[in-house]
């Protein structure tokens, strides 16, 4: 069962992309590419030979494959819905916020190894929104396990059996805040917008401007497989105060994200990047709320 | 007794120092600190090994009621800490100082080496106390030994200044000690630490509690007495610098850790933990947030000194509210994180200050804006500190990882078991904000220092450092590395520490820590496997293919030169843009200005001060100079007013005791 839960995870890092780009193509009134296109891209790159800076180092080489096994092992303690995930202990929330952050760090340092400009202010703003972001994950996961009295994943989101309504709103604006900390996180609108085209302007995708070939496929690759895993931690928050099943949970965390992430892409424009910090800290503000939320629900129950 | 056998020493390793030659001063050294570190290293093992304590001195009645020194299993990890920090500071002494021997008189240089030897012995000495005059007496020949190791280059202005600032503020901490002491020993008849648990049973103990706190937060570079730190540390040598900040200041940590366990489970205990939690919290983010926006590597490390104490500090207040509220569990992972992380700090800060010193020495600068390209010059000492930057940013495989892995999970243990939970929130989100930043302070010392192109040509023509240095970093990265793949056995050494805080016995304490730990090991070890295999398939792939190499993609723009790089203040320009009110940023000489479209030659400065340095700074040394002026005008000169000042003095103490004041 466990491996199934892994193996669900992986299904739905390979369906996001594709259903975000579907969705803003629906939108626009376009057909839309192909919904397998992003996999072909990758498929291609990895085809291709490489070009490396004469300015880089190994760290330069060594960087993406740090990033994607660090993704492969932080999706090893998500759970799907009911499915245990294949590890879990007390504290692994701390080790998949680290893991993601090794990640991070490689990546902006690979960034600097290239003495470019462009990819410095690229790195500077993932290394400051990186930082901001991290209280706001904590602080759920700190709400979560205030409501489910454990500290590991697998049990973090047993809250819900208790069908109490109050657990319920907690859990849902848990969701909610998960789900702005994906758009973060994966680098998407209003934080960053992958598809724009002035260097000036961009986060994520500018760090990998010298990045071609097997390397480039593994830094997506990895970026999916980040953006599935807190995808689907939103999705077990809204499941376990729905419905608790893998069937619901697994579905729903590709919905969610494609969803979501496809609609605020194609209504909202990006932010001036002065605003970015600002909605960053909005989002730990609210995680912060939602924690005090929780607590005073908490506090009201145990008078009871 | 201890007095006569300590001065004998002294006068034996002056001997010893003086007598050989110049060349080999150093070995003298090494050979007197190897030789301390080899017995007491075995003594603390075995120490710790067997839980047992082990006495070493009692002298019966001298000041403060007796004496003693003995070793328990906290006094053994401490003495460990030392011995592996003191013994690579030396060995690493010898490349460092090198060119420096032929500008300095002999003297000179002995008086170095003598005070580094003595430095070591007399931190060993302060561990092993059991508090009173000779935990006094080492504690201040402590002091005065790391004043004499910052003034090497005394000729330069602002060592001498940094060192004297220095000296002031760790005497206004011993005068602190020594009134806690004398109260202790005024209620108690004596002043071991062993009494202070007896006075805070009987007398009101918040008061004294304040006064250690105070008195060793001082050593410790706690907030907002932490100014002393960034000041000293880029004015001292390397691995001065080292020593001090991977050992000297866990001294502090060390008396803060008594003090605290001297307040036994005692109701105070919670008000005690919410000051430790708030001043950790305090001291964690200012130190971090300071450390993002400095521009000196040597000055960014010692501002991330202070933030790790905060982090110790946050983790013992966790411990002493799971304590005080009957949560062992929170209680057993804040003060293993808090002695973990003690040890891992000193660690991970040796070796990046000595990374500091390979930087100075090779290229005559510290200045992040100056360097660049570092790690194609100077490839193992990039590696080293690259190691050490993954281990301080707490990442995972490495030891930092794990301490901070202990502390969150004593932090979310709080707010799941609901003990206290608003505690833990704060710290839990604190945390997480220091832990985020210290990602972002490092990147940018790494990324600017060691990555890119050269910003000048001191770094172009920069090469590696000699082997010895080399070997003497490689003493913290082993204890990195150990840490960080060996969790569960490092973490067996610091529960069996921590039984002087806690009941729990040290087996069943591993039993509890156990899942975790062993899950941390084997992910390291995965991660360390899984980015194996990915990097071998890459090769596999690419075997075979056309691979290029080609200059930095420009964006269009064909010729970039190295002084178009993101440099340090640039890269923290978005955290500083949004804490501006922590710093005091001064600008010196004319930026270019918007309407110049073909700007001339500009120079311009930014810096970013410590505003409580500066508060310090400002009001105090003027008090003292007024406080100065006003005494001065007593030393007229005139040998009949030294009389009467004499007579006055003694008609005062007689006039007091007949009032039976004194």
């Amino acid at each position: 069962m466990a491996l199934l839960n892994t193996l669900l995870i992986l299904l739905a890092a390979l369906c996001i992309p594709g259903l975000i780009n579907r969705t803003r193509a629906r939108l626009a009134g376009r057909k839309g590419i192909r919904f397998a296109q992003h996999l072909y891209d990758v498929h291609l790159l990895l085809r291709k030979g490489a070009v490396y800076s004469t300015t880089t180092t190994a760290l330069f080489r060594t960087a993406p494959s740090v990033m994607l096994a660090t993704s492969l092992l932080a999706i090893l303690f998500i759970p799907v819905g009911d499915l245990r995930p294949l590890v879990s202990f007390d504290g692994d929330v701390v080790a998949f916020a680290y893991l993601l952050a090794l990640g991070r760090g490689a990546l902006i340092l690979a960034a600097m190894d290239t003495g470019s400009s462009f990819e410095g202010m690229g790195a500077s703003r993932e290394a400051l929104y990186g930082a901001l972001v991290e209280p706001a994950l904590m602080l759920t996961f700190g709400t979560l396990a205030l409501l489910s009295g454990h500290t590991s994943f697998a049990m973090l989101f047993e809250a819900g059996a208790a069908d109490d309504t109050k657990l319920i709103i907690v859990l849902l604006l848990a969701a909610y805040v998960l789900t702005k900390i994906v758009f973060t996180e994966s680098g998407r609108v209003p934080v960053d917008d992958p598809r724009t085209h002035l260097e000036l302007t961009m986060i994520h995708e500018v760090m990998c401007l010298d990045y071609c070939g097997v390397d480039l496929a593994y830094i997506k690759m990895s970026t999916w497989l980040k953006s599935a895993a807190l995808s689907m931690l939103a999705a077990d928050a809204v499941a376990a105060a729905v419905c608790p099943r893998w069937w619901f949970a697994a579905p729903l965390a590709v919905v969610l994200t494609g969803l979501s992430v496809g609609i605020v892409e194609s209504t909202q424009a990006r932010n001036k990047l002065v605003r970015n910090t600002t909605f960053i800290l909005t989002i730990t503000a609210l995680a912060a709320l939602v924690f005090f939320t929780g607590y005073l629900l908490q506090l009201n129950i145990a008078i009871q | 007794m201890l007095f006569l056998y300590t001065l004998l020493f002294l006068v034996l390793v002056v001997a010893a120092v003086f007598a050989t030659p110049l060349r080999s001063k150093i070995w003298t050294a090494l050979a007197l600190t190897g030789a301390g570190a080899l017995w007491a290293s075995i003594h603390a093992v075995r120490v710790l090994a067997g839980g047992t304590v082990e006495a070493l001195w009692t002298i019966p009645d001298t000041l403060f009621g007796g004496d003693s020194g003995s070793l328990d299993p906290l006094s053994a990890l401490f003495v460990l800490l030392i011995s592996i920090g003191g013994v690579a500071s030396v060995l690493y002494s010898r490349g460092y100082l090198a060119h420096t021997l032929a500008e300095k008189s002999p003297a000179h240089v002995s008086l170095h080496y003598t005070s580094l030897t003595v430095m070591f012995y007399a931190m060993l000495g302060v561990v092993c106390s059991d508090g009173g005059l000779s935990f006094l007496f080492f504690w201040e020949l402590m002091t005065v030994a790391s004043f004499l190791l910052i003034l090497y280059d005394a000729q330069r202005r602002e060592v001498s200044r940094a060192a004297l600032a220095y000296l002031i503020m760790m005497h206004i901490g011993f005068v602190l000690l020594v009134v806690g002491f004398v109260r202790l020993d005024a209620v108690c008849g004596t002043a071991t630490f062993e009494a202070l648990g007896q006075y805070f049973r009987t007398q009101s103990p918040l008061p004294l509690f304040l006064v250690f706190l105070a008195g060793f937060g001082m050593k410790a570079g706690v907030f907002p007495m932490h100014v002393w730190l960034p000041e000293a540390h880029p004015a001292a040598p390397s691995h001065v610098s080292a020593l001090m900040s991977g050992v000297m200041i866990k001294t502090g940590v060390y008396g803060i850790l008594r003090t605290v366990a001297a307040l036994g489970e005692l109701p105070v205990l919670h008000t005690a933990g919410v000051i430790l939690l708030v001043l950790g919290i305090v001291t964690g983010l200012w130190g971090v947030m300071l450390a993002a926006t400095q521009n000196d590597v040597k000055r960014l490390l010692a501002y991330s000194s202070i933030e790790n104490i905060g982090i110790i500090l946050l983790a013992l207040g966790i411990a002493a509210l799971g304590k005080a509220s009957g949560n062992h569990f929170v209680a057993l992972c804040g003060i293993a994180g808090a002695l973990l992380h003690t040890l891992n700090h000193s660690f991970f800060k040796s070796l990046l200050f000595f990374g500091a010193g390979n930087l100075l020495s090779q290229t005559h600068t510290t200045s992040l804006d100056a360097l660049g390209g570092v790690s194609k010059h100077m490839p193992l000492t990039s590696l080293l500190f690259l190691v050490g930057t993954a281990a301080i940013c707490a990442l995972p495989p490495l030891n930092g990882f794990i301490s901070e892995l202990m502390i969150y999970l004593g932090l979310l243990d709080g707010i799941a078991s609901g003990s206290d939970i608003l505690a833990s929130a704060a710290g839990l989100a604190s945390l997480a904000l220091i832990g985020g930043v210290v990602v972002l302070a490092f990147t940018k010392l790494y990324g600017t220092v060691f990555l890119g192109s050269p910003r000048s040509h001191e770094v172009a023509e920069a090469t590696e450092v000699d082997n010895l240095r080399i070997a003497a970093m490689a003493l913290p990265l082993a204890g990195i590395l150990f840490v960080g793949l060996f969790p569960q056995a490092a973490v067996a050494c610091v529960t069996r520490a921590a039984g002087f805080f806690l009941r729990t016995p040290a087996d069943a304490a591993d039993w509890l820590l156990s899942p975790t730990l062993v899950a941390a090991g084997r992910i390291a070890w995965l991660l360390i496997a899984v980015t194996g295999v990915l990097l071998w398939l890459r090769r596999r792939t690419l075997r075979g293919r056309r691979i290029a190499e080609g200059p930095t993609w420009g964006c269009g723009f064909t010729s970039p030169n190295t002084r178009m790089q993101y440099t340090g203040e640039s890269f923290s320009e978005g955290l500083q843009a949004i804490a501006t009110s922590l710093t005091q940023n001064s600008g010196e000489g004319s930026p270019v200005g918007k309407g110049e479209i073909f700007p001339d030659a500009h120079r311009f400065d930014i810096g970013h001060r410590d505003r409580i340095g500066r508060l310090f700074s400002a009001w105090w040394v003027e008090l003292l100079r007024v406080i100065n002026q006003r005494v001065m005008r007593l030393r007229t000169g005139k040998i009949n007013h030294y009389v009467l000042f004499a007579l006055a003095f003694l008609v005062l103490v007689f006039l007091l005791s007949i009032l039976n004041v004194i």
